[in-house]
């Protein structure tokens, strides 16, 4: 049994959800999606829950997360409920509560909070500096330090309980048995999805959204892979320069389509930016662009004479790995598809 | 006087007779019957041109009955009365049969029988059509003044709209102050007016009207006569007052469904109330909604209460109001106070029309609506002295979920108010949900079977105040245009006492369901007498009479023995 609590409706609209109380369960939201299955129907049953406030349901729910955002159900809502809005928003808000620190609430609901910690992180990567009296060399090298670190640390201490929490949510607090077996044979569905995203393709609206995020997704894995392993600003490699260039062009190109679409307003997926929507993109921009930015530098022997090129560059990817990526929208990267490998656990 | 020169018409209805009976059968075995003159078919009888010819065949013919083999009389009797009445022929000299109906459609299966059947109708259409008699109408008085029994909104819109048209109204209310249940409501759904003004204009529209007399404290106690002759006896306060009224406007209104003891808690926990006990707390209220003490900030509402009940219940119906009553309450509670949230136990919301507006509001409000069946009703529980409703969401899919609630608010319905005395007065009848029945909810919906009395408003079902409203308007223009002529044509086809073959036994006027039935003197003997404003025609008295003293203009004894002869044969 269900506590009704209307309490919780005014929590999730500080993640971007509004309206979904006009909801009278037409289901027209749910006969238009068309990846809404009869065994896993959604969105309707999220916005019941959503309106009744039953917290729990949401938590061990994984329908958040089969949603892609098409905005069909948005655009049906005789109610103007906007289904899809609240999708999103759910996403946010399990975000937030898989995150054992709290951090990720507290960005995503709060921008003056989001602002102070992107600025605490600039000023002290510009106070390290400082510290090593802005030398370039020694600097870059820590910077690579950092970048490994970063990702291992960020892993280890964030991300994984955050996975762990996300599987007692869904698995073993509703007491979901799975054979030991099927964690392995499920592992395919993980990566097929974490590569390539590969159920949005089932969304109506178009393949080039998946096409554009397809690509965005392999050129980041590979720039980071070029920078963190084949060590890109230090490559003589001319073959890993090139890639290095490619990736980072990528990204930026991409990325400067997805602001533009949010500037736009073009698709319903774009309409309700969050800052936490915006800093995702903004920073996937800044990143590729700095770093092309940085190499180029390099390659035209003047970093030396502007260092505060490399800086800018390090203080972007300290946020995006600090703030960003633990606790902000980078993590549906790992969601998405470990919701899709915890679908087929408890299929 | 048997009528020698007939005229019948068979009917081909397109192919919808003709597909199934054979004409030319139908007309080769009646054109012998004795009395046939003129025998025809036609594609369309009801058609202009057919028509035409018909009027053209009975005046040069100068026929004296014609026979129409065509649909139900239902459908075509006043269209051939008129070709009768057009052609210098009593409309009474003519005789529908009925061969579609109860001949073609009813038989398709079975063409050769339906042809039969046919044949012998048409006889039995000539055979009547042989014996009937020319009748006419004749025209009574008619008092251009109504008696409307009811001050609530719907009584007085009733009164204003009949003065307006010029008919003199008695305005009888039963309480000691107008505007019924509507005068004790604040803010009405969808106008956001309050009742009590909405009543106070209606009485001061009604007072300055001088054909208007208002009786409070008054009731009838007496009524006799019929329709636009009617004399009742009024008790006002102590004084009984004689008034002469052509016709009854009945708008008694309802009353407010009262739970059970122990219904959803009611009468057994001091925070459960009904709807408009909550109404009036929240008019009461300023800056809090506070109850017997306490701040409310949840209130639950249980939707129909007292309606769309199950086989125990008694109702049946859908009171029409609640659910935008209730909604309305909640969405003026988010406007008045700050902080309070509304939970709607429903069982579908009915907020029609215009009305879905604010149920819209109500949502956007951050209401939240729960759905449950009859199955499963809310559970309203008390743990250390606080109330829980629980309840299994049909919109949830089944799940049990429950809510505290400061108030339980019980939505309560309408039901027909206590009026058993009024009913068997002005005999109107009651339906098996104990409101008054109207004669056809479409085709008549403001009449009665007795003539002279309508109703309107809620006496008739539940209904909103735009819907008492629009009703209490058709029943006065309904009864103004029977009466603003000052006399009335009644139909010629009433039932006959021939005086010397009466003993009377009381026979008839036991049958008689109209009360047409009186005694007179005769030769010295009591007899009985056909009161002529009150007879339908029905025909209920003719069988019960041992002396065979009664007749029925249209359907006598002759003709009925005459269509039995024409289809035993």
């Amino acid at each position: 049994m269900a506590t009704i609590n209307p309490e919780f409706g005014k929590e999730l609209k500080k993640y971007g959800a509004f309206d979904f109380n006009a909801c009278y369960n037409c289901g027209t939201c749910t006969s238009v999606c068309s990846l809404s299955t009869e065994e896993n129907s959604f969105p309707r049953e999220m916005v019941r829950c959503s309106a009744v406030g039953d917290e729990d349901a949401i938590k061990e729910s994984l329908k958040p997360w089969l949603c892609y955002y098409c905005g069909e159900c948005t655009t049906s809502c005789p109610r103007e409920a906007k289904p899809g809005e609240l999708m999103m928003s759910l996403r946010r808000y399990l975000t937030a509560a898989y995150d054992w620190t709290g951090l990720s609430g507290l960005l995503y609901k709060s921008l003056p909070v989001s602002i102070i910690a992107f600025i605490s992180v600039a000023i002290g990567v510009i106070w390290y500096s400082a510290s090593q009296q802005f030398e370039v060399e020694k600097i870059m090298h820590i910077g690579h330090y950092f970048e490994m670190f970063a990702i291992a640390g960020v892993f280890a201490v964030i991300l994984l309980p955050n996975l762990i929490r996300m599987w007692y949510f869904v698995i073993l607090k509703p007491k979901v048995k799975v054979p030991f077996k099927s964690y392995i044979t499920s592992l395919g569905e993980l990566f097929v999805h974490m590569f390539t995203q590969k159920r949005s393709l089932g969304c109506d609206d178009n393949q080039v959204r998946w096409f554009e995020h397809f690509i965005l997704v392999i050129g980041y894995l590979s720039l980071l892979f070029t920078t963190v392993f084949l060590d890109w600003f230090s490559a003589t490699n001319l073959l890993v320069i090139i890639l290095g260039y490619v990736e980072s062009a990528i990204i930026f190109i991409v990325t400067v389509d997805f602001v533009s679409g949010r500037i736009k307003k073009n698709k319903e997926v774009s309409k309700n930016s969050q800052p936490s929507d915006w800093f995702f993109v903004i920073w996937l921009l800044l990143m590729g662009l700095t770093a092309f930015l940085v190499r180029l530098f390099i390659d035209l022997k003047i970093l030396e004479y502007n260092f505060w090129m490399y800086l800018f560059h390090w203080i972007v990817l300290a946020q995006w790995a600090l703030l960003i990526v633990p606790f902000g929208k980078w993590t549906h990267f790992l969601y998405r598809s470990f919701a899709m490998y915890m679908e087929k656990l408890k299929a | 006087m048997t009528k020698k020169k007939i005229g019948v018409y068979v009917c081909h209805c397109g192919g919808n007779i003709s597909d199934y009976v054979d004409i030319e059968k139908v007309k080769e075995a009646v054109k012998d019957e004795a009395n046939v003159y003129l025998l025809k078919n036609t594609l369309f009888a009801c058609s202009d041109s057919s028509q035409k010819e018909m009027v053209a065949d009975i005046q040069t013919n100068e026929l004296d009955a014609i026979v129409v083999a065509s649909c139900s009389p239902k459908l075509h009797v006043p269209t051939f009365r008129g070709v009768a009445q057009r052609a210098g022929m009593n409309p009474y000299n003519y005789v529908q049969v009925n061969i579609r109906e109860q001949g073609s459609w009813a038989h398709s299966d079975n063409p050769k029988g339906a042809t039969e059947k046919a044949i012998l109708l048409v006889k039995a259409g000539i055979a009547r059509a042989a014996e009937s008699e020319a009748l006419t109408s004749s025209k009574i008085p008619a008092a251009n003044v109504v008696a409307v029994i009811g001050a609530g909104v719907g009584g007085m819109r009733s009164a204003i709209a009949l003065a307006d048209m010029g008919t003199e109204v008695y305005l009888i209310e039963k309480e000691k102050n107008v505007g019924g249940h509507v005068a004790n409501f604040g803010s009405l759904f969808t106008t956001d007016k309050m009742g009590y003004e909405l009543s106070a204009n209606l009485l001061s529209e009604v007072k300055k009207r001088e054909n208007i007399k208002l009786f409070t404290n008054a009731e009838i106690v007496e009524k006799k006569g019929s329709i636009g002759n009617f004399d009742i006896q009024v008790k006002v306060d102590n004084d009984v007052l004689p008034l002469h009224v052509g016709a009854f406007v009945v708008n008694t209104g309802f009353d407010s469904y009262q739970p059970q003891q122990g219904e959803y808690g009611f009468g057994e926990q001091t925070n459960v109330i009904t709807l408009p006990e909550f109404k009036k707390l929240i008019d009461n209220s300023s800056e809090r909604l506070i109850f017997n003490g306490k701040a409310i900030k949840k209130v639950a509402y249980i939707y129909c209460v007292g309606s769309r009940q199950n086989d125990e219940g008694d109702n049946k119906y859908c009171s029409r109001y609640c659910c935008t009553a209730a909604i309305h309450a909640s969405v003026q509670v988010n406007k008045k106070f700050k902080d309070v949230t509304n939970l709607h136990f429903n069982r579908g919301i009915r907020t029609y029309g215009k009305q879905e507006l604010l149920y819209e509001e109500s949502s956007k409000n951050g209401d939240i609506y729960l759905q449950f069946s009859l199955d499963s009703i809310p559970e309203i529980t008390q743990k250390g002295g606080k109330t829980f409703v629980k309840v299994k969401d049909i919109l949830s899919a089944g799940k049990e979920v429950e809510t505290e609630a400061d108030l339980v608010v019980l939505v309560t319905g309408m039901v027909p108010r206590e009026n058993s005395k009024l009913a068997s007065q002005l005999k109107i009848p009651v339906g098996r949900d104990n409101f008054f029945n109207e004669i056809h909810m479409k085709l008549r919906p403001v009449e009665t079977v007795i003539d002279g009395v309508l109703i309107a408003g809620t006496c008739q079902s539940p209904k909103n105040i735009l819907e008492t409203m629009n009703s209490s308007m058709a029943a006065a223009a309904k009864i103004n245009s029977v009466l603003t002529k000052g006399e009335m044509t009644l139909d010629p086809t009433l039932a006959k006492i021939n005086p010397s073959q009466c003993t009377w036994c009381g026979k008839c006027a036991e049958a008689c369901p109209f009360d047409a039935i009186i005694q007179t003197e005769f030769d010295g003997r009591i007899v009985a007498k056909i009161n002529e404003a009150n007879c339908k025609g029905c025909g209920m008295c003719t069988p019960v009479c041992p002396t065979d003293a009664i007749d029925l203009a249209g359907f006598t004894n002759a003709q009925i023995e005459g269509m039995i002869d024409a289809l035993a044969e």
